[in-house]
């Protein structure tokens, strides 16, 4: 608990003072442990406190632990409810978003590398033993799950679904800068394709295709001279026709899936908090321009909702959407229970996410608009090409940092009865052979997979947010 | 600044090199007339659109759409509140919750600060060790969720953890008595808790007037460090003062107070006096002590490192002492950086004190809660809930920028 | 008070290029314009002086519509300034603008700043405007550093690449804003010999600066301001050999 500074070691005559690379473990232990009486005593204290920390964890970890319940329900824990007759669909799922994450990955780093070279600026690429320093977290809880299950399947599953990831990682890293864009639209379609595989064809998914298609579209007639009058017309035509054949292959498949209702334990988690956090930022996007805004109409809804929502805590929301969100709709069939939750995640986030992008709009100089009006630019061109990029790019951490939040809170969900895996935990103690086995043991479990994801996650943000600091000046 | 004579004017005489032409529909003024008012018909319209459904859906399904429940009695029995009783209105039972809220978050704040304070300096400890025990605790607890930790205790430490049923609960006795200072078991908690014995009033009387006294010594000493310029010492005199006062307060009225020592009754199933807190009172206390403690140790470290190192050196060319040093320079920049953060997270904190519904502590929440149970209205329910963390945030943040304010006056 | 408002020393025709007729401006109860009169002819090159807080940049920065004018017209090429969205465009497509702050894009690689504005409201097709980009960069000297970011060049290269990037959407008029107060003496120069260039070039230029040397040798009319009215226009010759006004004269002697 002191915070003073180390003296500098005069005592020694300084004998290998142009050597700082590495302090023997000795001149270590002197400097940071053993520097004055007081942290010498402290420092002794703390050890053997450790110690027996150490011998009592470990004990509870390998001996005295009951973990015999989570054992038995890793897959409940996992997957909750979801059918089994089903289960191939997650499977498929993981490869696609494997390898949508690997493209993904490898494009940017690749790019990033093609830009630093470009600027000159030295690139150094990520070494294996640096990803298991940062990932080691996830590392054990992978290690975990595999140690607790009695056949090989996962292992396998879980090595080849990393080798898929990988794979697609290097050949895009590979493969040139030309075949960047196309690899981004198989990236996509990955994704999509994933979606789908569990969600079906119904629903809205064939509303992400078509943006998808737009997009390619749009980015490949990107550099087609436009002088032509008619030119915005026809690449309006060439979008709807590409959408109307998308909307077209959808209606020839009836690929029925599962919804989202059927999504239940760690996944559940998960899925609300990536469905809320995408769906609340275009909603906390309009909300941040909206406070930013000159008219005062704008600016007082925006307000007057980031406030509301701020102001009460998120548990009060979920009972609104739980007891009587479907009174606001005038449809006999209310909206499904996880879809209520999420929507009322999305209505919560969309405030914080509003007050983290102000954050980025305000750390954008004035300059930078007057420079983007001077040169002619409209307000949209400015808000989309100028500030928002900026505003964006300084955001991203605190971005990060409100979906592990998000992560954390959907532990909510248990307490208006949406089986997500703290629900789960304790309906696992409702079973005969487990009434008083291990709560603490299942307790832990739930709290380190958490901890793990959030922990890892927050971390790479630090990284990242150093990084851009960095990158920027 | 009205610009509107002169829109309508042609272009001035010569020919333009571009032709232009003046629209009324895209002047600046204009537009934004438009989209305001379409974006505020917008909002009207879905509003109305929304609450007439809701209306409509309650008068459906005969639910009450006023707010006349809250007169109506509770009809239920409040948890650790004997004194409650049932057929007391609603509003009564809102007005305990929310005392039942306070009481959780203070407590939660206190010890989240202490403990946040402490774990923040330590994080910038010279001693490696002390330091990484800091940073554990802090990546411990912040990344993992609250409620998880909520349960934890009040699953894993009170109802199946290794502490005995009340009936049979432990007493710890002081050393060399049979009198009990803590008696723990796994549904209530005993702790001592003073009594009052005599002269109750007359003794916060005389503390009030230590007070008064300590102010005056505080301005004398501050008066005469301005005139005489010798150090003024004001926070030592002035406490001081206070604590002579009450010293001698106390112990002239022959202890108005007293240690109320916790005690169960003969059959053990009650306990006599003491303070009694619940388990999950303690759980839901605990955990967003610790959680919260996490985030104010982050903004502790993060202040003390905010300020300039060349602050400190300034200081100390003035040939300031350390201690100068940090009470004139690093801590009023330091403090000035902490504040709203902290208080931002006093506000979750408080507002997460309604997590104390899942270990069925009895905050506003729960009680609300129990209450839509009951076949109250749950739109109007929840309405008033929500108000009440509202006063809530808003009486907070209204503090705030009132710190805010003062804060940036005297930076001019 | 000496008012030349039309006399012209260069160019060829006598349509004003940008003119200013009455203008006045309030930051709130503060007046930083009053009554401003000026016309700035087609090629001129016009200096504007004057101590800071005398509405040097509040005037040009009227001229292209960062700042709202209270009263008065303004005319850029024969477009009148009004609330009209698509005449404000007009004009800040016909008026460059060079910032003390230089103000590039720092999320955009130097390349990338030039062909913005081409590619975004010329509709340039991509190459062409990267063609144009590197013309630009040779222009002011410094083509090696099309595929850096600004923050990787010195502020004299910026101030560069700024330049380049208002000249990238082909202005009529060239307005600078103290370009050079916030570089470093020793790269003053490099940024003042692209200036002096491009007003070899015929381009039409009013720069508010405190470089003397610049005005004197290149300035076909120099301004004075000062509290928010023009005290004095003349020649440079004229303005400072013999300045007519008293409030010039004690303005001369502080920074000479």
């Amino acid at each position: 608990m002191t915070a003073t500074v180390p003296p500098t070691e005069n005592h020694d005559g300084g004998a290998r003072r142009e050597a700082p690379a590495r302090p023997t473990a000795r001149a270590w232990a002197r400097e940071n442990l053993f520097n004055n009486r007081h942290n010498s005593v402290l420092s002794v204290v703390i050890a053997a406190g450790l110690v027996v920390l150490t011998i009592y964890g470990a004990r509870f970890l390998f001996v005295t632990g009951q973990w015999e319940p989570v054992r038995t329900n890793l897959t409940l824990l996992m997957m909750g409810t979801f059918p089994r007759a089903e289960q191939w669909r997650v499977v498929v799922q993981v490869y696609l978003l494997c390898a949508a994450v690997g493209l993904v990955w490898g494009g940017l780093t690749s790019s990033s590398r093609d830009r630093a070279r470009d600027a000159g600026i030295p690139f150094s690429r990520a070494r294996l033993r640096d990803g298991i320093r940062r990932w080691w977290p996830v590392f054990v809880l992978l290690l975990a799950l595999l140690g607790m299950t009695r056949t090989w399947l996962p292992l396998g599953f879980v090595a080849s679904a990393l080798t898929v990831g990988v794979v697609a990682r290097r050949a895009m890293e590979a493969l040139g800068a030309v075949w960047r864009g196309p690899a981004w639209f198989f990236a996509g379609i990955c994704a999509l394709a994933g979606w789908q595989v569990v969600s079906g064809t119904g629903g809205i998914a064939w509303w992400w295709g078509s943006a998808l298609v737009a997009a390619a579209v749009l980015r490949t007639t990107r550099n087609v001279r436009t002088d032509a009058r008619w030119q915005p017309l026809a690449r309006f035509a060439l979008i709807a026709g590409a959408i109307a054949v998308v909307w077209a292959v959808y209606a020839q498949f009836d690929f029925s899936g599962v919804g989202w209702d059927d999504w239940s334990g760690f996944q559940l988690n998960l899925v609300a908090a990536a469905a809320s956090i995408v769906l609340a930022f275009p909603v906390g996007l309009a909300a941040a321009v909206g406070r930013r805004s000159k008219l005062p109409a704008v600016r007082f809804l925006s307000v007057g909702y980031i406030e509301l929502i701020r102001g009460v805590p998120l548990i009060t929301l979920l009972f609104m959407g739980d007891l009587f969100l479907g009174f606001f709709l005038p449809t006999e069939d209310p909206l499904s229970k996880v879809t209520r939750a999420i929507a009322v995640m999305t209505l919560f986030t969309g405030a914080y996410l509003a007050e983290i992008v102000r954050g980025g709009l305000q750390a954008v100089p004035r300059g930078q608009v007057e420079a983007a009006q001077a040169i002619g630019l409209s307000a949209p061109r400015v808000l989309g090409m100028i500030v928002l990029p900026q505003a964006l790019r300084a955001v991203i951490p605190a971005l990060v940092g409100q979906f592990i939040n998000l992560f954390k809170d959907s532990t909510l969900l248990s307490i208006i009865a949406l089986t997500e895996i703290l629900r789960i935990r304790e309906s696992i103690h409702g079973q005969r052979e487990f009434l008083i086995v291990g709560i603490a043991e299942t307790l832990v479990f739930v709290a380190f997979a958490f901890w793990a994801l959030a922990f890892t996650m927050s971390r790479e943000s630090q990284r990242l947010e150093r990084r851009l600091g960095v990158g920027e000046r | 600044m009205s610009l509107s004579s002169r829109n309508a004017a042609s272009p001035v005489a010569g020919e333009p090199s571009v032709p232009i032409v003046s629209s009324w529909w895209r002047r600046t003024g204009f537009l934004s007339a438009i989209w305001q008012a379409a974006l505020v018909a917008g909002v009207c319209l879905a509003g109305w659109w929304l609450y007439g459904n809701l209306v409509e859906n309650l008068t459906r399904t005969r639910i009450p759409t006023d707010f006349d429940f809250l007169t109506q009695p509770t009809g239920f029995a409040i948890p650790e509140n004997f004194g409650f009783d049932p057929s007391l209105p609603i509003w009564r039972m809102v007005l305990i919750g929310v005392q039942n809220t306070f009481l959780a978050g203070l407590v939660g704040v206190l010890l989240a600060s202490i403990v946040g304070l402490i774990v923040g300096v330590a994080r910038l400890s010279s001693n490696w060790l002390v330091a990484r025990m800091a940073q554990v605790f802090v990546e411990g607890f912040r990344n993992t969720p609250p409620l998880v930790v909520i349960v934890f205790f009040s699953f894993a430490v009170f109802s199946f953890g290794p502490l005995p049923v009340f009936p049979e609960a432990l007493d710890l006795k002081l050393p060399g008595s049979d009198s009990n200072w803590l008696v723990l078991s796994k549904s209530r908690i005993g702790i001592p808790s003073l009594s009052a014995e005599r002269h109750t009033g007359l003794f916060w009387i005389i503390v009030v007037c230590g007070v008064v006294a300590a102010a005056g010594v505080w301005i004398w000493r501050s008066r005469r460090h301005v005139r005489t310029g010798e150090p003024h010492h004001r926070v030592l005199w002035a406490l001081g003062t206070l604590v002579l006062v009450v010293i001698v307060a106390f112990v002239t009225l022959g202890g108005p107070y007293d240690w109320a020592l916790p005690a169960r009754s003969e059959n053990g199933r009650r306990l006599i006096s003491g303070f009694g807190t619940s388990a999950a009172y303690l759980s839901l206390t605990l955990a967003l002590a610790l959680y919260t403690a996490s985030h104010i140790a982050e903004v502790v470290r993060a202040s003390i490192l905010a300020v300039p190192k060349g602050q400190s050196e300034a200081a100390g060319a003035l040939a300031l002492s350390p201690f100068q040093r940090y009470r004139h320079v690093v801590l009023p920049q330091g403090l000035r950086i902490a504040v709203p953060p902290t208080i931002n997270q006093y506000l979750n904190l408080v507002k997460n004190t309604s997590l104390g519904t899942v270990v069925g502590y009895a905050d506003v929440t729960n009680l609300t809660r129990t209450s839509i149970g009951n076949a109250n209205p749950a739109p109007q329910s929840i309405a008033v809930l929500m108000g009440v963390y509202l006063v809530f945030s808003l009486v907070i943040s209204l503090l705030l920028n009132i710190y805010n304010r003062s804060v940036q006056i005297r930076e001019r | 008070m000496t008012r030349t408002d039309t006399a012209t020393t260069k160019g060829a025709d006598d349509q004003a290029m940008v003119t200013l007729e009455g203008v006045d401006k309030y930051f709130g109860s503060f007046q930083a314009l009053r009554d401003i009169h000026l016309s700035v002819a087609r090629q001129e090159v016009v200096v504007v002086l004057g101590p800071s807080g005398s509405g040097k940049s509040t005037l040009i920065r009227c001229v292209n519509r960062l700042e709202r004018h209270d009263r008065g017209r303004i005319t850029v090429d024969g477009v009148e300034l009004s609330n009209d969205v698509k005449t404000i465009r007009q004009v800040r497509r016909l008026t460059g603008m060079v910032f003390q702050q230089f103000n590039l894009f720092p999320h955009l690689t130097v390349l990338d700043n030039i062909t913005l504005a081409p590619r975004q409201v010329r509709r340039m097709p991509r190459h062409e405007a990267e063609d144009l980009a590197m013309e630009l960069l040779e222009r002011v000297k410094i083509p090696e550093q099309a595929r850096k970011y600004p923050g990787q060049l010195s502020g004299g290269q910026q101030q560069r690449v700024a330049i380049a990037r208002s000249l990238a959407t082909e202005p009529k008029v060239m307005m600078f804003d103290e370009p050079t107060s916030a570089l470093d003496p020793e790269m003053i120069k490099e940024v003042l010999d692209v200036m002096q260039e491009l007003a070899g070039t015929g381009m039409t230029m009013i720069c508010v600066t405190h470089e003397m040397g610049f005005a004197r040798e290149v300035a076909s009319r120099v301004v004075f301001m000062d509290e928010g009215e023009i005290v004095e226009v003349g020649t440079p010759e004229h303005f400072f050999i013999e300045p007519a006004e008293e409030r010039t004269k004690r303005f001369l002697e502080q920074i000479l």
